[in-house]
């Protein structure tokens, strides 16, 4: 139904963490598949395996403790996990490149946010000294950093949290990457400032044409940006399917339940507490058996309780991990 | 800067004064030397009690202090009791440039080993390296120099032996007499063998010390999130770790190297008695001991206003490492 070049296809990824207390499946089986210029969401709750797929993706999972134990991740057709570190090393900044959730500590204090930008220039692209300034003052100016020429010199220290996260992101996207990872990018920003990195980025997706693979607890975000969204649950897929479908008519009961707990202000006012899905994330030591969800399913049954679900495409586009989707 | 810099210098002027005042003070509670000579029949008392005024004994310590200060402000720092004939000042300064040679050279190969070993022992944790450096390290400081030094001696002066049946390396001293008209060269040469033992032993013993330091804070650094935007950008391992780790790393040392730095002028006192050095170490003991207080109030300026000006040079040092820091 996407015509468009399979950019990332990633297949039944499993990244697992090995503890004193044991061992963490924290990525067990994630599919998802980016196409050229898409931008996904990826969403889930603290835990559910979100940031480890990126970091698993651009292959800087801290080892030890983690390691990619299983799947495939193909990017342009090739599996990343089959390449060698400086292949890796190449491919990351240049065709891949990462924004964290930190703007505050991301940054190196000791070095100027030029020297930063300009060093993920010359990395991968063979220009002198003189042209790497350009091409970095052109950098700041594109992310909106009024006076790139004196920005050039400054210290991160000198800048606030939204300006350091377009500096983040006049470096990620310095090389024209084909895909740009948003690890939680906006969670630490005030909601103003959240608001326009996002605008930003929508509008760079636009003008250089990359995809971006937006990572996230927030479905507000995913909303105003993503055109499939990925929901994660306990280290899987559980639903996965274009925007509109997932708003319009989520299938699986968990995307149905974050979807009902985000207040409407449209409706009356009422007293009623906001709906919220009952119980807590399973402990990664314990998952619990079967489907991952069902100790706080409302319709979970035997089954579900026995069995792992598969992922199933119950309409074109629209796969769900449930022995009980519901009725769209 | 520049300002900053003439404030501190002033206020280092009463800081000085008072360190001087306190240790004279401490000083004073050394009995009086002279009083021991009253058992002596063969000493008249007349003499006892010229030698007692002549040196201020007679006085309250705080005027005995300005008489010795009256002198040490027009340049002359009294007469040596230890070494009758001598000024504290030709005393001091015979011993000063032995210990500073062997102290220097101490702190100099502990940095050049430490500091490299403690980076690879934190890039690689837990690593058989950084077992063996820690192991090392440990034992390093936890041995007694005289040992060590005892334990040297037997197998480098007493068991192995040169062809002609010279030992390997002197047992001790600093120079062989006789060689005062040999050419330059040889002379260096001729040191340099008596530095061997002493330089490594007190090196063995502080090495550790500076490389655990080392460790610690490169591992600090290591898990910050600067370090992961590194890697994400596509910088190569070495740098990631030579440039952008090593220079937040290096902020605490400074301030470890820069309070070493004082170190060199006060020597070892036992591991120059173990290799009859006369350096500074035992000599300021033995001027303690024996009330000269001229001659050990000379060591313990050297050593304060040391420590005072490389407070100040380390704090310089801070705000060109780390741009966050500025002083006005």
């Amino acid at each position: 139904m996407d015509n468009r070049e399979v950019l990332v296809d990633i297949k039944n990824l499993r990244t697992f963490f090995y503890t004193e207390d044991g061992v963490v499946p924290a990525v067990d089986g994630i599919d998802l598949t980016i196409h050229r210029g898409e931008v996904v969401g990826l969403v889930g709750e603290s835990g559910c395996g979100k940031s480890v797929t990126a970091l698993s993706i651009i292959r800087l999972i801290p080892n030890p403790p983690g390691k990619i134990i299983g799947g495939e991740i193909f990017f342009h057709g090739e599996d990343l996990l089959k390449k060698n570190e400086e292949d890796m090393r190449v491919i990351r900044g240049d065709k891949i490149s990462m924004i964290f959730q930190e703007p505050m500590t991301s940054l190196n204090p000791v070095y100027t946010i030029g020297d930063q930008i300009s060093e993920a220039i010359t990395l991968h692209q063979k220009i002198d000294a003189a042209e790497a300034k350009k091409r970095t003052i052109e950098m700041i100016r594109l992310v909106g950093i009024p006076e790139p020429e004196r920005r050039f010199s400054q210290y991160p220290h000198e800048m606030s949290g939204g300006m350091r996260q377009r500096v983040m992101i006049a470096m990620a996207l310095s090389s024209n990457p084909d895909l740009l990872i948003s690890d939680e990018a906006t969670t630490a920003l005030d909601v103003t400032i959240q608001a326009q990195i996002l605008d930003l980025m929508r509008g760079l997706q636009k003008k250089l044409g990359m995809a971006i693979l937006i990572i996230t607890h927030n479905l507000a975000v995913v909303a105003e940006m993503a055109e499939t969204i990925a929901i994660a649950y306990a280290g899987k897929i559980v639903e996965n399917a274009s925007a509109k479908e997932i708003f319009k008519s989520p299938r699986h009961p968990y995307t149905y339940g974050l979807l009902q707990s985000i207040p409407k202000f449209t409706e009356k006012k009422t007293n009623e507490p906001l709906p919220a899905i009952e119980g807590m994330v399973p402990s990664p030591y314990h998952m619990p058996k079967g489907c991952r969800f069902n100790p706080r399913c409302p319709f979970a049954t035997e089954k579900c309780r026995e069995e792992e679900p598969e992922i199933l495409e119950l309409t074109p586009g629209h796969l769900v991990r449930c022995f009980h989707p519901i009725e769209s | 800067m520049r300002d900053y810099i003439i404030r501190r210098v002033l206020g280092m002027i009463p800081l000085i004064l008072i360190v001087m005042i306190v240790s004279f003070g401490i000083f004073s509670l050394v009995p009086n030397p002279f009083a021991a000579l009253i058992e002596n029949p063969r000493i008249k008392r007349s003499d006892i009690q010229r030698l007692v005024k002549a040196w201020g004994f007679d006085l309250p310590w705080y005027l005995r202090f300005f008489k010795w200060f009256s002198g040490v402000i027009r340049g002359d720092w009294g007469p040596s009791l230890l070494y009758p004939g001598s000024t504290a000042r030709d005393v001091i300064a015979r011993r000063l440039p032995v210990t500073m040679r062997v102290m220097g050279l101490e702190l100099l190969v502990s940095l050049v080993i430490a500091l490299p070993i403690g980076i690879i022992s934190a890039v690689k944790q837990y690593s058989m390296t950084d077992y063996v450096v820690t192991i090392f390290s440990f034992l390093g400081m936890s041995m007694p120099s005289f040992w060590l030094g005892l334990m040297m001696m037997m197998l480098f002066s007493v068991v192995l032996k040169r062809p002609s049946g010279v030992p390997l390396l002197p047992a001790g001293g600093i120079i062989t007499p006789g060689l005062e008209q040999a050419p330059f060269w040889v002379k260096l040469g001729d040191r340099a063998q008596y530095l061997v033992m002493p330089v490594f032993v007190l090196s063995f013993l502080s090495i550790g010390y500076y490389a655990r330091y080392m460790r610690s804070s490169m591992l600090e650094v290591v898990r910050q999130d600067y370090i992961r935007t590194a890697r994400a950008k596509g910088v190569p391992e070495r740098s990631v770790i030579n440039k952008h780790a090593l220079r937040n790393a290096m902020i605490p040392i400074v301030t470890l190297i820069a309070l070493s730095v004082p170190g060199i002028v006060g020597g070892a006192a036992i591991t120059e008695t173990i290799f009859n050095i006369p350096g500074m170490g035992s000599l300021i003991i033995q001027a303690e001991i024996k009330a000269d207080y001229p001659t050990a109030m000379i060591g313990l300026m050297l050593s304060s206003v040391l420590v005072i000006v490389f407070n100040l040079v380390a704090d310089i040092v801070y705000a060109w490492v780390d741009p966050r820091i500025k002083y006005s």
